[in-house]
């Protein structure tokens, strides 16, 4: 039986794990082929981002990330599936269809951009564009045993990307190997007028420098579930094999991450999606005869889901006259802070090395006992580079119970180049597996 | 009695503030794009004109100005709103506590910052069954919000306050768009301790009416014994009264954070190297100073014309003021549209009335020299010339004993120039008219 066919493996993908929305009909076999995530606008396409309140939203212009893919030579062949504009580490919170992990369809892809980490390990040759806010893209990339690379922030243009939280959102690249993200990447990154926090980058170098000294904060190793924790620390031997220097450091201000950037980004996720009222775009239906505030909150409370509602709630009132310096204006000196920790690591060692998933993909049952706080504290090593805007990268480093485990590498600002060169040189050491596909 | 005022102006660009959507007029929706409809996935990018506008008038207006700022969202929710959120300027405007001078009297300027306009909503049909129609054209458009100490007295103050303004602004970043009618303002009014806030006045004139209407009915329910409680007002165009806002009492809370799409922008340095016009009000200020004329001739001068003004100045530099007055403010002035398209006009006009000065020729003469130069007015001139040298010729030859009177005493003249200043009903001046009689009666004897 000769091997399937990539269109074949592309309607596999989003029909047995719903990894997308939305499909091209045909192929264009003389260009490469990349996925967006839903969020991301492209003509010819819905971008609904996970949401009911943007059905029938079809933007008329490309995101710039999806514009460069094309002009390089690439089809956009289809939409991602999504947690609701990001918010998730499971991809359970959409409105158009659960992504399936790869490995096991019983499990959890990660999220937000769980459609993108099943269509990269699941299709051979495949670039998925994903955006990570705070783990959004190292989250999948670790569950669907992908590499997934988070640029710095304002490496890559937003234009075109639905917001979640401006300050955080990065459009990054998720695939089975660095040599596609490495190669797509280059081609994404560079300023773009569109864009303002993307025009004040260095030029991105040709190729990196391998890292020859990594540091392992101590912090980022409690609360992780045993079996990761062994899988990283024959990851840890297997660098020192090669050579690298693994040290453990302390990081004490990683812990005020995780609230710091929950208070961020709600901040910013509710007044982006205050233009969410069902007029001008997406979903329209309501009754026009009614108080303009009666129709705004009727399509709202229709539309949005549990968890989008939870965050505008939450970032409106981080928001509020008296909340503001407490909450707000501090995580932003909390951000300035860790930028600072990171740094003194940086003097020393040239990435900071950790598990990227504090736990194997969970069961989908497994998650629905799960608490939202307790969600939110399964980024806790994904939302510290987010909230810097360092970049980082996401490895398969170990297969647990048939399942991959992920590490994440962090570098300072503008250096994702010496991340995609550790990413080849572990690569030549340790390959990777993908589960086979039986159509 | 406390009058503060927040306006707002719409900026001189061809685009908008955030996209490159033109700020011209249109049939509706059509000057509009993804960025001012804020479609999702779009995103802001500064206007580098408008931010340059905004900050010349925060320096002219002599505001402390800070060495970056950035701008902020305000959320609210209304259908003209697209994103319900606006970006405008919060803990970060362009400039603080600057000042004007209005008439001699400091007006204390509490902030200049930068905003985007809402689109415009329409209400169509009967009340009860109307339609709302939203123009989003207006979304995006580039305003200027100039906030006030509570340092104006009256109305009529507040009104002579945002005229003066506006012919400044005007001149300094050419305010086309903006005129009496466009005006858009809050103003908050406090006759006794409680402030009372009037919001969305459109128009000089409205204004003023608002605030006097305010300020009645507030002096009223003050000699009543009673209390002015603090609110929000709107007023009626149509029946000219305020009356209170449907909108919650209490402040609203807009939950303000920084627009994070857009970044810093570092303004001290374009504020230090920007070359600030001088404004109309200014120089007739500086006109008063420098050269003692009248507040109310520097105020006409600056007003009919800058370029008139520049030749003011310059033949104040050759003759006396007194000269540069008269000649200005008479027969140049009436005839400046058609002498300024003149080339080299300055120095044309400046050595006739310099000849007139120095004596070397007639203020007839010089007036004579100065309407052929405006060309319309040649014929006439001319004209009226001859017809001064045919009434004393008439006369003499009527009154031939004029002459033998004159080779005895020249003092004979006097009856000539009586006559002809009678006959000639005051279109020469006096001066004119005797030299001109004793240019003729020199001539006969």
């Amino acid at each position: 039986m000769s091997s399937p066919g990539t269109y074949d493996l592309i309607r596999y993908a989003q029909r047995k794990h719903r990894a997308f929305t939305e499909v091209v009909e045909t192929l264009d076999e003389s260009k490469f082929h990349f996925s967006a995530k839903d969020n991301l606008c492209a003509e010819g396409f819905q971008a609904r981002a996970g949401s009911a309140v943007l059905d029938g939203y079809s933007p008329p212009f490309d995101a710039t990330a999806i514009k460069r893919l094309k002009m390089g030579g690439g089809q956009l062949v289809g939409k991602t599936t999504m947690d609701e504009f990001g918010f998730g580490t499971f991809s359970v919170n959409s409105a158009h269809g659960i992504p399936l992990n790869p490995f096991d369809l019983e499990r959890s892809c990660g999220g937000s951009s769980g459609g993108a980490g099943a269509a990269a390990c699941l299709i051979p040759g495949h670039v998925a564009l994903g955006v990570s806010t705070g783990g959004s893209i190292s989250g999948p990339a670790s569950f669907c045993g992908v590499v997934g690379l988070s640029p710095t922030y304002g490496r890559v243009s937003r234009y075109g990307l639905i917001d979640y939280g401006n300050s955080l959102d990065k459009v990054g690249l998720l695939s089975r190997s660095s040599d596609l993200v490495w190669r797509h990447f280059r081609t994404m990154a560079g300023p773009d007028p569109k864009d303002p926090t993307s025009c004040a980058q260095p030029t991105l170098p040709e190729k990196g420098i391998m890292p020859t000294s990594l540091a392992v904060p101590k912090e980022a190793l409690a609360n992780i579930d045993p079996a990761v924790g062994k899988a990283f620390q024959q990851a840890i031997s297997k660098f020192q094999d090669l050579g690298v220097q693994v040290k453990e450091v302390s990081m004490p201000s990683l812990r005020y991450a995780l609230p710091a950037y929950y208070i961020l980004a709600t901040s910013e996720a509710s007044t982006n999606l205050a233009r969410y009222c069902g007029m001008r775009f997406g979903r329209m239906e309501e009754d026009l005869n009614q108080h303009f505030n009666d129709f705004f909150t009727g399509i709202r409370s229709q539309s949005f889901g549990d968890e989008a509602k939870r965050r505008i709630l939450l970032g409106t009132f981080c928001r509020m006259v008296g909340f503001r310096s407490r909450y707000y204006l501090k995580s932003l000196a909390v951000r300035q802070m860790l930028i600072e920790e990171y740094r003194r690591i940086f003097q020393e060692h040239q990435a900071v090395l950790t598990p990227t998933m504090p736990f194997l993909p969970p069961l989908f049952e497994e998650i629905g006992r799960m608490k939202p706080l307790e969600m939110y504290g399964a980024d806790f090593l994904t939302v510290p580079p987010n909230l810097t805007g360092m970049p980082h990268i996401s490895l398969p480093c170990a297969y647990v119970e048939g399942l991959p485990v992920g590490m994440q590498l962090v570098a300072d600002h503008w250096q994702e180049m010496d991340l995609l060169e550790a990413a080849s040189v572990w690569e030549g050491a340790f390959p990777y597996r993908f589960p086979e596909v039986v159509l | 009695m406390k009058i503060g005022l927040e306006m707002h102006f719409q900026l001189p660009t061809k685009s908008k503030l955030f996209c490159s959507c033109p700020t011209s007029a249109a049939e509706p929706n059509h000057n509009v794009c993804p960025v001012c409809l804020g479609y999702p996935g779009s995103r802001p990018s500064l206007n580098r004109k408008a931010l340059e506008v905004g900050v010349s008038i925060a320096r002219f207006m002599d505001c402390k100005i800070e060495e970056k700022v950035w701008f902020s969202r305000k959320t609210y929710f209304y259908p003209d709103l697209v994103k319900n959120f606006q970006i405008t300027q919060y803990e970060s405007p362009l400039g603080t506590d600057g000042h004007f001078d209005l008439n001699g009297r400091r007006i204390g300027i509490w902030r200049v910052h930068l905003e985007e306009d809402p689109g415009r909503i329409k209400r169509v049909g009967r009340s009860g069954e109307e339609i709302a129609f939203v123009d989003y054209n207006r979304s995006g458009i580039p305003l200027v919000e100039i906030v006030t100490a509570p340092d104006l007295q009256s109305p009529e103050e507040a009104r002579a306050f945002i005229d003066q303004l506006v012919i400044e602004l005007r001149s300094l970043c050419g305010l086309e768009a903006q005129d009496e009618q466009t005006v858009r303002a809050d103003a908050n009014i406090s006759v006794g301790e409680e402030r009372v806030e009037i919001k969305n006045v459109q128009g000089l004139k409205n204004v003023e009416r608002a605030l006097k209407f305010e300020a009645t009915r507030q002096s009223k329910m003050l000699a009543a014994g009673k209390k002015i409680v603090r609110e929000t007002r709107r007023f009626d165009e149509e029946r000219k009264v305020t009356m209170p806002a449907r909108e919650k009492e209490t402040e609203e809370d807009y939950g303000y954070i920084g627009e994070p799409d857009l970044g810093e922008f570092r303004i001290g340095e374009m504020a230090r190297s920007m070359d600030l016009k001088e404004t109309p009000l200014a120089r007739a200020r500086r006109l008063v100073e420098a050269h003692g004329i009248s507040e109310a001739t520097a105020k006409q001068l600056v007003l009919t014309s800058l370029s008139l003004t520049d030749l003011f100045e310059e033949l104040c530099r050759s003759v006396p003021t007194e000269k540069a007055v008269t000649w200005t403010m008479g027969p140049i002035s009436s005839n400046w549209a058609v002498l300024q398209t003149h080339p080299d006009i300055r120095s044309e006009i400046t050595a006739i009335v310099r000849d007139d000065a120095e004596g070397r020729i007639t203020d007839n003469e010089a007036k004579r020299r100065i309407l052929t130069l405006a060309g319309v007015a040649q014929e006439e001139a001319q004209e009226g010339d001859a017809d001064l040298g045919r009434l004393i010729a008439d006369f003499v030859d009527a009154h031939p004993e004029v002459l033998a009177d004159y080779r005895k005493n020249s003092k004979a003249a006097n009856t000539v120039i009586g006559h002809v200043m009678k006959e000639s009903k005051g279109r020469y001046s006096s001066k004119e008219v005797v030299e001109e009689v004793r240019k003729e009666l020199d001539k006969m004897v």
